[in-house]
This record gives structure tokens, sequence and C-alpha cells, in this order.
């Protein structure tokens, strides 16, 4: 049996499909800082018996809290002369422009940690400037005083030649072998001090408090199960094992949202739709990513903290390209000081909730709107809901200030959410070069279901699919998900400079260390298939086009027809090729696959009875633009089969989600019990 | 409301502020130069039919007041925008004329139509590497006349209804340095200018333009409501100030400016009369270059949450002298402008911040700090060109310690370029890339450490520009918090020798191995330093920044 733990801020989750092939899930708290305990705990709680257990896939929010809250390790950072302030100078950058008085983001190692050594390379990687190990003592003693609890290494040009580092890293563990060191060269092979050292900086910190709960969880574990298959999910939506993620738990940093991104691609590829725009609505976010051709998208322009008022922290390793808004069913709408009307990033939260949750939440939020205007029942609320409350809110928050009607205000509010979040999709679509109509949404997580309709309608998409458990999309997600490593190398050449043989040997020097990462991990015995990308740019540019090669040989013919590629691709992303600049090559990328053996994904069965008999739950009134409240049937999920059909106005309720479909927009139940829903867009209005 | 429905309206306004963004993000990924992909030296927007700021995306403060004008002298040029055409792309970087800074800013103005009728423009505003001029990166500090800095274009169609005009295209082409820079720069701002037009008629086409119309005037007018507003909430009287542009001594200067700014209910007027006269040295600013950066610092007193639009602006009015420094007139030089408007524009928060020290601080760097480098590389004998602004220390608050190394006041969401990419592209080695440790700027709450950076020559024959400002005069220091440092520039000969210290370098040559080091200003602090924590002192000392003697000494620091 396959199962999947999700340490999440307030619970902990489980997900795993039964002997059926169904999804089952449970909750427990979580239980910080014995996160394990929470594990163990909810797995006790479920029906599984612990033997069965044939793969255990981990995912948590561990790190990302351990960050945000400030609660890992004192780190001291060891770095090349002349640059122990890089930390602190970071960019210097001030997004909020206007503010006089703002503060940049506080480095995580103070400057007296920040100790220099006496070591230098050139840009091609030579040493200008041997180092001496002797340096490294002081440090060491210093870091000792000052309960220094994990150390980060960085040196200014590691990315190419990463002698220095590793041979202070081996001098480290050679005086204590237990002490916690991380390398800036082990997490990335690319330029830019700052963004490197703060990403070695953060992995440090973090790395005490995940080894712990790692180890324990291992060791609690081995107690209920023999199954080797244990693997931690990653932000760039592949899997790894327990010893990996110990060594470098910065790479879990997203280890929640990907999931679902990864689950979208290979439902995708399950009902033939290569091209899909992933859209995931939560309690307090909204997160889109797209998919083309079935390949997820991966970045290492990954900040946590930053926003429009705050450069936030750099963390350059490989994530799933998200854009991420404070959209969710939770977000709170408000009155900005010129009188507009918005919507989030403030959320209620899951305590004191949506006004209407009647645990002492006095401000609207876009659940409360939607149950108000009948896209949700309070029957799916687990308490009483008070309507007096919910309408007199509504009525005094929104429609007085704006002089409308009640149902109009908690209207405005879905569409200023929806706003949002259509900018969000645009973002990731229309703004690089793509055309929405050529792709398919899939919506999950609580709030997905009922926001994608009009969304897809208005980006002009033709299908959105919701598919089945949609609330716990993401942990199917990560019960399909392969092992995968990035291997990013910054390898700064012009094209014309290039020559079969030098690339043929780093593109083997890199395939070689990702099977010897393999084998470090005990992967040995699972398939291996390594997938090749560059990035390149016109010379002197600093964004550079990513692209899918084949591995193979980089003769002229190859060369040639990459330089076409290249400048196709940049016509497409940018809008403008110049045929006539150079041409240079960035950075070289292997991705590499560890082939999981999937479970079976079960069909669904066609259903004699009339659908109404068998799914109907009601007829209620919901309020609609241009046709107000209208008469609009209420379907039971559970009790649809294969080749059911329903055309809108219609909403179909599951227990922890609800999916609106508009008029005329008809929904179709496929062979696996996803709502297909066909979006006519020759209504848009 | 004369909509039913007010919560359309809510959704035009958040889609012209994404367009704005969008432009942005647009010419910053098709940029082919540093001071624009990685400086973000610029600007990006929408405008009404009038030239009036409706959305605006930014890399730096200054361009914010640089827009509109600029968009308004267009369309003044074009006999009210009559002789504009569907098509068109006017370019203008005229410091004299609306929106100017310096030759170096380009702007280009899209007019949009629909359906006919003229409703918008999109306009931008970059940095470019070269735009002609005696010396190379078109920044001078020497220049006695405008005619030195570069290309002049007063507003000329590039453009002519979709069609472009190739003679303005060459003459430019074949006029400035390093072309494929620049140019590629234009073709960047051009593809963001009609990415703006496209959002913009697509929004107007589903939400009817009548209706989008209304919304703009909205947004002006209510952001004209917020302003007077704040304006209620400000001391109220006359306030005055006085401070130096100190230009390059070997040249002249320094050269006194002065303000006095009266604030009423409903007026915020800043009076620059008595200032210095022009000069023939190119430390003068226009007056829209000074109108710039005044915005800047009127914007920073009412720290507006929202989007900036042209209403905001209502309340403020700028007077000068003609031909004053601060408000010069052909054939004055202002290639480094910046040190005029911004201390101009400073002199504003000096005089204010005593009375509202809970939206301001006291003083910070100040100067741009701008670098030019130019060389051959080590290996393939390729030209390199380096142009940069440099970060300094912001002054201290009411409340916390001043940033350590963020750019000044005119820059914002600028960038540094990492020392691993610098090493990649230009002839140096880059030594030393730190923040300052002298005993300056202390108070209850110290000023932010300005930063040194220094650059050792890997060939002969590089040539070093610089214009450090706060040279001779530190950084204010406010309630009694002790002054910041100065700025200054040294080298270190391969001889053993130092040259400087420099405030202002012309083109100084650099052989291999001699290391230049650029210092900026450490910024002034805030209250008594005798009241400053005893924690905070203690990890003064162990972070460096002051020695256990000058803690004593300064804070009165008892172990």
């Amino acid at each position: 049996m396959r199962t999947t733990t999700d340490i999440g801020g307030t619970f902990t989750d489980l997900v795993y499909l039964n002997e059926s092939g169904d999804i089952e899930f449970n909750k427990s708290d979580s239980t910080p800082p014995n996160f394990e305990t929470g594990i163990m705990e909810v797995l006790k709680k479920s029906k599984i018996t612990l033997d069965d257990i044939s793969m255990f896939i981990h995912g948590s929010t561990v790190v990302i809290n351990t960050l945000t809250e400030r609660t890992g390790a004192k780190v001291g950072l060891i770095t090349t002369k002349g640059t122990r302030d890089v930390l602190e100078i970071a960019r210097g950058n001030r997004p909020d422009l206007y503010n006089f008085r703002y503060q940049k983001p506080k480095p995580f190692v103070e400057r007296y940690l920040r100790l220099e050594v006496d070591e230098r390379l050139n840009h091609r990687g030579e040493v200008l400037r041997p180092i001496i190990l002797k340096e490294i003592d002081a440090i060491i003693e210093t870091f000792k005083k000052e309960n220094v609890e994990s150390i980060a290494i960085s040196f200014l040009h590691s990315y190419k030649n990463p002698v220095h580092e590793i041979a202070v890293k081996n001098y480290i563990k050679s005086i204590d072998e237990n002490i916690s060191v991380t390398a800036s060269h082990e997490l990335i092979k690319e330029w830019r001090e700052y963004e490197r050292t703060n990403t070695t900086v953060l992995n440090a910190y973090v790395q005490p408090v995940t080894k712990k709960y790692i180890n324990n969880l291992e060791l609690e574990l081995s107690k209920v199960t023999q199954t080797k298959n244990k693997y931690v999910m990653q932000s760039n939506g592949g899997l790894t094992s327990f010893a990996d993620s110990k060594e470098y738990p910065i790479h879990m940093v997203e280890s929640g949202p990907v999931a679902g991104v990864y689950g979208s691609q290979l439902l995708g590829e399950l009902i033939n739709e290569p091209n899909v725009i992933a859209f995931d609505v939560g309690g307090t976010t909204a997160k889109c990513s797209l998919i083309t051709n079935s390949e997820v998208k991966i970045t290492t322009e990954y900040y946590i903290e930053k926003s429009e008022k705050t450069s936030g922290y750099p963390i350059k390793v490989p994530v799933v390209d998200i854009v991420e808004i404070g959209n969710g069913g939770g977000s709170i709408a408000w009155i900005d000081e010129l009188g507009s009307l918005k919507v989030g990033p403030k959320s209620a939260g899951s305590t004191p909730g949506p006004l209407s949750y009647g645990k002492g939440g006095k401000n609207i939020t876009t659940t409360d709107a939607n149950l108000y205007i009948g896209r949700l029942s309070d029957k799916n609320f687990s308490n009483d809901v008070d309507h007096d409350a919910l309408k007199k809110a509504i009525s005094e928050q929104v429609a007085k200030p704006f002089n409308s009607s009640t149902e109009d205000a908690a209207l405005g509010i879905i569409e200023i959410a929806n706003s949002n979040m259509l900018n969000a999709l645009k973002l990731i679509s229309v703004r690089k070069g793509y055309n929405p109509q050529d792709f398919t949404m899939i919506a999950f997580g609580g709030g997905g279901p009922i926001h994608a309709a009009q969304l897809a309608r208005d980006l002009r998409m033709k299908k959105v699919v919701i598919p089945i458990a949609a609330s716990v999309f993401s942990a199917w997600g990560m019960l399909m998900s392969d092992i995968r490593k990035d291997f990013i190398q910054t390898n700064l050449i012009p094209l014309k400079n290039v020559t079969e043989m030098t690339m043929d040997d780093n593109w083997k020097r890199i395939e070689l260390e990702a099977t010897e990462e393999f084998k470090k991990n005990h992967f040995d015995n699972i398939p291996i298939e390594l997938h090749r990308s560059v990035d390149m740019r016109y010379k002197g540019q600093e964004h550079t086009v990513h692209l899918k090669i084949d591995n193979q040989n980089w003769t002229n013919n190859f060369l040639k027809d990459l330089r076409e590629k290249f400048h196709k691709e940049h016509e497409f992303a940018y809008n403008f090729k110049l045929d006539e600049a150079e041409i240079e090559l960035v950075n070289i990328h292997l991705t590499a696959f560890g082939k999981i053996e999937k479970p079976s994904i079960k069909k669904i069965d066609q259903l004699d009875d009339p659908i109404e008999e068998r799914a109907l739950i009601e007829v209620r009134k919901v309020y609609y633009r241009n046709d107000n409240w209208q008469d609009t049937k209420v379907f039971r999920r559970e009790s649809l089969g294969y080749k059911d059909q329903i055309s809108g106005p219609a909403i179909i309720e599951e227990k922890t989600t609800s999916t609106l479909v508009l008029k005329d927009q008809l929904a179709e139940i496929d062979a696996y019990g996803n709502i297909i829903i066909e979006v006519d867009v020759d209504n848009n209005e | 409301m004369s909509n039913q429905n007010p919560f359309i309206k809510e959704v035009i306004k958040d889609s012209l502020l994404s367009i704005g963004e969008e432009m942005f993000i647009a010419l910053a990924r098709t940029s082919m130069s540093p001071i624009i992909y990685e400086v973000l030296d610029y600007a990006c927007g929408l405008t009404d039919h009038k030239g009036n700021l409706i959305s605006q995306g930014n890399g730096v403060t200054s361009f914010i007041g640089m827009l509109s004008p600029m968009v308004k002298s267009v369309i003044e040029k074009f006999n009210n925008g009559e002789y504009l055409k569907e098509g068109d792309i006017i370019i203008i970087n005229d410091p004299f004329v609306g929106g100017g800074s310096h030759l170096s800013d380009v702007g280009l103005v899209l007019p949009i139509f629909h359906e006919g009728k003229l409703i918008a423009f999109s306009a931008n505003k970059g940095h470019w590497t070269d735009v002609g001029g005696k010396d190379a990166g078109s920044i001078t500090s020497n220049s006695t006349e405008i005619y030195q800095e570069g290309l002049q274009l007063s507003g000329v169609k590039l453009f002519n209804a979709g069609k472009l005009n190739q003679a303005v295209h060459d003459i430019i082409r074949d006029n400035i340095r390093l072309p494929e820079y620049s140019i590629g720069d234009m073709w960047a701002q051009v593809a963001s200018l009609k990415t703006g037009e496209k959002r913009f008629k697509e929004l107007c086409q589903i939400q009817g333009t009548a209706l989008v119309q209304e919304v703009l005037d909205d947004l002006i007018k209510s952001s004209e409501d917020y302003s007077s507003k704040i304006l209620k909430e400000l001391p109220k009287g006359t306030f005055e100030a006085e401070d130096i542009i100190e230009g390059d001594p070997r040249f002249g200067g320094p050269y006194n400016i002065k303000v006095k700014v009266l604030i009423t209910d409903n007026e915020f007027i800043c009076d620059f009369r008595g200032s210095h006269p022009q000069v023939q040295v190119p430390m003068n600013c226009s007056y829209y270059g000074l109108m710039a950066s005044v915005r800047v610092m009127y914007l920073a007193i009412l720290r507006p949450k929202f989007n900036i639009t042209e209403g905001l602006f209502k309340p403020l009015q700028i007077i000068t002298d003609r031909k004053s420094i601060l408000s010069a007139e052909r054939p004055a030089p202002v290639s480094l402008n910046f040190e005029a408007r911004i201390g101009g524009a400073e002199l504003i928060w000096k005089a204010l911040s005593p009375h509202i020290p809970d939206r301001l601080s006291a003083g910070h760097s100040l100067s741009v700090c701008t670098v030019t480098l130019d060389g051959k590389m080590p290996n393939n004998n390729e030209s390199f060109l380096i142009v940069e602004p440099s970060a300094g220390g912001w002054g201290a608050m009411n409340n916390a310690d001043g940033q350590n190394g963020q750019f000044c006041m005119g820059n914002g969401e600028t960038y540094n370029v990492p020392i691993e990419v610098a090493e990649n592209k230009y002839g140096v080695e880059i030594t030393e890339y730190s923040l300052r440790n002298d005993p300056a700027g202390a108070g209850q709450y110290n000023g932010g450490r300005g930063v040194q950076r220094s650059y050792k020559a890997l060939t002969d024959k590089q040539f070093i520009s610089a214009s450090f400002g706060r040279h001779s005069t530190p950084p204010w220091g406010m309630n009694s918090g002790d002054a910041g440092a100065t700025s200054y520039i040294t080298i270190d000969r391969t001889s053993g020798e130092t040259d400087g210290p420099y405030g202002v370098l012309n083109r100084l040559s650099l052989q291999k191995g001699d290391i230049v080091n650029l210092v900026t200003p450490t910024g002034g602090g805030y209250g008594n330093p005798k009241k400053r924590n005893k924690e905070l002192v203690e990890k003064d000392v162990k972070n460096g920044f002051f020695t256990l003697e000058e803690a004593k000494k300064i804070f009165d620091y008892k172990e």
C-alpha cells in the first residue's frame, strides 16, 4: 500500500490508496518540535495495517515554517576575504520605492559570525590564492565559543570550481564528524554569490531541525514497517531519499504545493491533455502553474517572504514554477484608503476562520460570499450558520459603502477575488506568450472547483477538469511521484566557441555525477532516465531561454538546429529575435528521473438509474451576474457515474469542496470519475 | 455612482495596475543592457489622453515624476495631440522639455487609439548605456555645454503610423557607442509600449471605453482626495533648510541651495528661490528634473499605499529662479543632474524631518555615487564598460537603526551587480565589497553603513569616472545624533602610492594591478548616542562597527 504523510502548520495529513484503489485520508494534530509523533499518530488512527505499507512518501512544511518562524539553528558562515558583508548588503534594492523608512530583511547570520578566509579563485575557476586550512582552526574556535550549531561555506566562483569549499568542509568534518556543514556548491552550481550564499545559509539554518525529526521518523517507522521505499517530496516535484533530505533540507522548502502541479501533469497525460494550467485554491492562497507538452516548469528564481513591500530571501534551488497569491477561501474583503474594494492577502486562517464558521470571525471572506449567494451550502459546514449575522456583515462591510444590494456586494467580493486569480493565471500564461485557449485547466484544492468555471470562461479556455478527491489532489500527486534530481551547471561560453568534444565531456561529467548521486542514495535498482536541457541567451542579455534538448552529441548539425530552436523560442517568449547577435550558452541542466512503478488508477462504472433520482440533492437559489437569483440543481458527486452529463447552471457537491457549472456549460463525468466541464466561450459576457 | 455595478470598476482598476507591471516586466526581460535588466534604471506606465499618470511600473523612484510631463510635452509639440496618429512612437530625451533628467534617459511615447480616437498613452523611459557625446557611457563630469553630452532628441517620430522612421533610427545608431546595446534596448522599449497598448485596448473592448474613461477619472480624483486628507494631518507653516551641491572641487563649487516649504491645508509649496545660478559644469538639473525628485520626496511624506496617479500631485507646487542650478536652461550641461535634483529634493527632507520624525529619518547617502569604468578584457582584448550606481548608508529613524548598503532615494528597485557576474563580464577583480567600519553616524539609533567596493584593474589603460556626492559634508544627524561619514575614492597604485581621496573622477587612468576603492557615505544617526541601549552597543562592538574604545567614548559605554 502506498501512503503519503504531509506535515502542515496545524495538521498532519495522511493519504493512501486502499486495496480497491480508492483514495482515503485522515488527519491528526501536528506535534512540533517532535513532528514524527504526529505522523505515527495519524498512521495509528487510520485503518492501515502498518505491515502493508509498501511505500512511504513524506512531505512537510517543517522547512518553510522553521524559516518563517525563525526557529532554526545558529549558523556561522565561512566566506572569501572581502565578502563577509555580501549577505547583508544583499542586492541593495528597495522594492517599497517611496518608503524612506524601509527596512531590509535581516540576514540569517549576524556579522560577527561571518568570517573570512584568504582564498581566491577567478571567474574561470583558476586558483589565485590557495586556501590555507590552518586559518580554519581559529574560525572553528570562534564558532564553538559562540555556540554555533551549523556551518555554511560559500566562496566566490565555487560554482565553477568547488576545490576550496570541498577542502574546508572535509577539514571541518575531520575535526568533528557530527557537526552540520553545508558548502554552497553542493546545492548550487550557478553564479551570483549573494543568492548562493543565502541559500547555503538557509540550508544550514534548517538542517539540524530537519535532521533530528527525519532521524526519529526513520526510527519509529522501522519499528512498524520493513519497507525500504521511504521518500521525501522535494520542491522540484520529485522524490528523494531520507538521507538526502537530511543533508539538503532546503530542497523541501515547497514540498507540499508542488505535488499538485506534478499530479496535474500526470492526470493530463492520463486523459490526453498535455497542455495544462494547474490551479489550486486553498484557505489562504491560490496557486497556479503552467504545464506544456506534459512538462512541469522548474525555476531557480524562488524567494521566501518577498512581496511588493520587501525583497525577501532568495533560495536558488530548483522549484516548480508556481505563482502564488494571497487569495483563498479565507481571504478577507476590505476597503482601502481610496475606497476601493480589495480581497486578501490577509486571511481569516483556520481560527477564527470565515464569519460563517461561527468561531468568532467578524470579517467577510470569499467563503462567506460564496455561501451567501448560494454557491456553497450551509449543510456542508460543521456548524449552524448564523445567516442574519452573515447578511448584516456583508451589508455593513461592503454593500453600504458601495450603495449596492447585499447580493451584489457578495458577488462583487467574488469578482474581485476572481480578478486577482485571473491576474495570477495571466502571469503564467498570456504574459509568457502562451494562449490559454490551448490549455486545459485542472482545478483542485478546497476552493479551486468553485472558481474554475468563471475563470476559464474569462480566459476563453475550452475545458476544465475537476479531479476526483479534488481537495486532496496534491497528495494524489505525491503518491504518483518519481525520484527526481536536477543538476544545473553555469557554463558560460559563446556558442561559436562550443566544440563537440568539450560539450560531450561536460555532459558526461554531469551524468556521472547524477548516477553517483543515485548510487549514494541507494536508488541503483531503480531505472534512471536522463533529460538534458540548456539555458541560452543573446550575448549581453541577462534573461535566458530554457530549451529541452535530445541526448545526442553536439555535432555541427546539432548546433545549427540548436541555434534555430533558440531564435524561435526567444521570439516566442520575448516577441523578437536577433538573427545577427551572438548566442551564449549559460547553463547546462540535467534532470535525472528514477521511475517508480505506479499503482493502477481505478475506473468507475456507468450507472443506469436516472441521475436526478440517485444524485440530486436539492434545487436551490443561486445568484448570478445578469441573471439574478436562479433555481440551480445541486448534485452529489459520490453518486455520479461514468458518462453522466449535467448542464449548467448546476452545482456538484462532495465532502470537502463544491464545483460550480455555469449557464451554457456542460459537465460530464469521465471514466476515472473526473468532472470535465466544457466551457462555452461564445457566451462570454 | 453612475453605473449599476460598482464592482466592475474595481476590476478595471486592477487591470490598469497590472498593465503597468506587465510593461515593466516585458522591458526587463527583453533588454540587452545591464543598466536596464540588473539596475532596473527605467520605468513604464500609462497616462490618460491628456498625459495624466494612471499607472506605472517602476525600477527607480525619480522616473515616477518624469513620464507624465514627457507625455504632456509630446502632446504640446504635436499640436495638442492633433498630429499624432495610430502607430506613432515618439522618442524624446531633451532634459529641458517635459520629463528630462539627462540625455542618457531616453523616453518613448505611444499614443493609444481605440476606434479612431486618442484615448491614452503608454510611455517608458530607460537609461541607455550610451547616447553619444564626448565620453564613453555619456556620463561626464566636465562638460561645459549639453552639446558635449550626447544626441538630443526633442520628441521626434521614431515610428510614423506604424512604420519605422529609418532615418531617425540610423542617425541614432551612427552617433552612439555600443549601438547594439542601446538599439537593443530601444526595441525592448518598443515591445513594452506595444504590450501596454494591446492590453489597454483589450480592456476597452471588454469593458467599454466610456467605463474605462470613467475609471481613469475616478482614480485621479480619489488620489487627489487622499492627498488633501494627508495634508491636513501634516504640521502647517513654513519650514526651511539649506545645503550645498559639492561638485568637483577642481572646477568650482560648492554651490548653495535652499528651500522654503510652505504647508497649508491644501497646498504643499516648495520654493527654491535664492539657490545658486546655473553653472558651466554638469551639476545642474532642469526644472523637470527637479520636479521629478521633489515628487518622490512628496510621495515619501504622503506614503500612499496604493497605485500612484497624477491626482496625488495636485497640491504640490514648485517655485524656482530661472537659470538656477536647480532649474537650468539650455545650453547648461546636466549630465550629473541627479546631484542637484536629489540634493534639492532632500532639502525638503531636511526641513521637515524634525517635525515629522515618524514619516522620515536622518540624512542618507544622498548621492547616486555613479561609477563608469571602461577598458579591455584580459584574454580576448574585447572592450567592456561598467556604468553603475553604488549603494550607501541610510539615516537612522526615531525607532530603528538606518539601513546598511542600500541605493539612494533616487534609485529604488535597483540591484547591484554580483561580483561573480562582474568578473565574468568586465576586466576587473573585486577585492572588497563590504560595509564601512569607521565610527560615524552614532546615535540612540545608528546611521546605516556606507559600502566599500574595490576594483582591481586586470589590464592596462582602463579609465574610471565617478561622481560621489557627500564627499565634503557628511549626511546629517538628527535630534542630537552624530553626522554620518563622507564618501571618498582612493587608488592604490602598484607602486605602493595612494592617489586621492577624491569625490569626483573624470577618466582617471588605471594600469594593471591598480586598485580603486569606492567608498560611499554612512548615514546620519538619530538621538543622543549616550542613550543607545547597552546591548545594542555591545552588538555594535562584536560586529566590528565600533571598537571598544570608540564605544566607551561615543556611547559612554561601561563594561
